[in-house]
């Protein structure tokens, strides 16, 4: 019985994924060489060098045509199950992106990496818990807020919530502001990146540090530079969010930790216990950041072949798919309608806090981090 | 008459439908929708096994049932009050308003009562309301939350 619902939960994925997968097929092989070689304004390919419009962000923008336009707001049955591939697509290529470095190089970033990333992510908490104080916001809510705006979008929000006792809706709505804010800043980063001359590792540092959600990290980088390969914006930018996304644990007891203080002990978590660190940990540690490794360490001992290898070609050639097909799922789960609902203090303290984190991180990252890459 | 209260946490749509069945001696049901949509919302899949997804899955599941306890007993009250007689339902649905029409169609209701705007479950995205009032075959009240 077991073994039949996985077969059909499995089935059920067939239709949706060859929605994604097509879709995708016919932007990289119809739509972006279109676009490279239409003249707009006098200008050949002005849609993709000015715009940025290569495969990546034309996937999301499918997406977001398909939930907004063809499927009315909602995923239809029939795709959901495909659709809902999106994160395992999106984790499998940052664990592939791994391949990337090496640990010496990683090492020679990390450190810069883990230096900016603290300081933001801990920053954005502490003002949020301050300007959320100050708008006489419920406490519950500014650690959601906290978490969501300090590190990771939706999974810090679900990761903290059951242990600051936010009211779901709550929570529903806090997703739909960092979600809004991370499309726009998605769109407009590839145009700053350019106006400003940034280089990939400027550019990749500062995607990271100031975009709060992975996928979006990752399609930003890729619309500023769509090459897989060490040195590009998203070689560079995929470390900051893998930092970023290790500091998960970390926050979400910092920020429940301080959520409880005020109230009674017991009430600190649902079991009625107080919070501990290694359970914490051990419950959101983000897993994926192990393969992520894993694949450095392969790439290190030599494994995966040296630069310019088959193997390696075909590595990103994978890896751009899976991107891509990730991105379009993502798109998918986009809904203006929603997002448009999306009001009062958490979108008050998500667009404070986002725009500041999102601009001072702006500034820092060209006044301190040099235009020459690091490895 | 036979009336339909899609239950949430407005008390002036309970009020109001309580008044309604009073005044035209009508039927009345109350329908409670528990909001399966939250894996979808948060974009959870079975292939991807995350302990923060599934905790905070449990944690939406809990609140749900929580709300549907409080929600029914302070209906209840209110009807028992009013010496109005009623039918408690309780369903679930991955759309809220999907299962609210499905109820309204198989009930042979003349009147619908909801609070105005809706708020149950991820509905506070959403516009319910707009989305029953396109397809409900019965007469309509909404109920502003405030008076």
């Amino acid at each position: 019985m077991e073994e039949k619902s996985r077969v059909a939960n499995i089935l059920a994925i067939v239709p949706g994924l060859a929605v994604m997968v097509g879709t995708l097929f016919l932007l990289r092989t119809y739509v972006e060489p279109w676009m490279k070689d239409a003249v707009v304004l006098g200008q050949k390919g002005w849609l993709v060098k000015v715009l940025s419009l290569n495969y990546i962000l034309l996937s999301i923008i499918a997406g977001i045509i398909y939930r907004n336009v063809f499927f009315g707001g909602r995923i239809p049955d029939w795709a959901e199950a495909g659709f809902r591939t999106t994160r395992l697509f999106i984790k499998s290529g940052v664990i592939m992106l791994g391949s990337l470095y090496t640990l010496q190089k990683l090492a020679k970033v990390g450190s810069i990496a883990i230096l900016l990333i603290s300081t933001f992510v801990f920053g954005t908490v502490f003002f949020v818990i301050w300007y959320g104080k100050r708008i006489g916001m419920d406490r519950s809510m500014i650690g959601v807020m906290g978490a969501s705006c300090g590190v990771c979008g939706v999974s810090a929000a679900v990761a903290t919530a059951p242990g600051v006792n936010a009211k779901p809706s709550e929570v529903a709505l806090a997703i739909a502001t960092i979600l809004g804010f991370g499309i726009m800043t998605m769109f407009i980063s590839p145009f700053i990146g350019k106006a400003l001359m940034m280089s990939d590792y400027q550019f990749g540092a500062w995607v990271g540090t100031g975009i709060l959600n992975s996928g979006q990290v990752l399609a930003t980088c890729l619309a500023f530079n769509p090459t897989f390969a060490p040195g590009t914006a998203v070689a560079y930018g995929e470390i900051w969010n893998v930092v970023r996304v290790i500091s998960i644990p970390f926050v979400v007891f910092i920020v429940t930790t301080w959520a409880c203080k005020s109230e009674a002990a017991e009430s600190c978590d649902a079991t009625g216990q107080k919070m501990d660190m290694a359970k914490v940990f051990k419950d959101r540690f983000p897993i994926f950041v192990l393969g992520f490794f894993g694949m450095t360490a392969l790439s290190s001992l030599g494994w995966l072949g040296a630069e310019g290898s088959n193997t390696l070609h075909l590595l990103r050639d994978v890896m751009s798919w899976i991107f891509g097909i990730g991105l379009v799922g993502q798109g998918a789960y986009i809904d203006f309608r929603e997002l448009k609902r999306a009001g009062g203090k958490p979108l008050r303290v998500g667009l404070v806090a986002g725009t500041l984190k999102y601009v001072v991180a702006l500034i820092v990252i060209m006044l301190f981090v040099s235009k020459d890459a690091s490895f | 008459m036979n009336i339909l209260l899609a239950l949430d946490d407005s008390s002036r749509a309970m009020e109001q439908a309580v008044r309604l069945a009073s005044q035209h001696q009508a039927g009345l049901t109350a329908l409670f929708v528990l909001d399966a949509g939250w894996s979808v919302y948060i974009g959870s899949d079975f292939l991807l096994g995350s302990t923060a997804r599934s905790k905070f899955l449990e944690y939406t599941r809990d609140d749900e049932f929580a709300q549907q306890h409080a929600t029914v007993e302070t209906f209840q009250k209110m009807a028992q009050a009013a010496g109005v007689p009623c039918v408690i339902k309780t369903t679930t649905a991955q759309r809220v308003p999907e299962a609210i029409l499905a109820e309204l169609e198989q009930g042979g209701y003349d009147t619908l009562v909801m609070g105005h705007p809706f708020r149950r479950g991820l509905e506070v995205m959403r516009d319910a309301t707009a989305q029953v009032l396109k397809s409900a075959a019965c007469d309509v009240l909404f109920v502003s939350r405030e008076g």
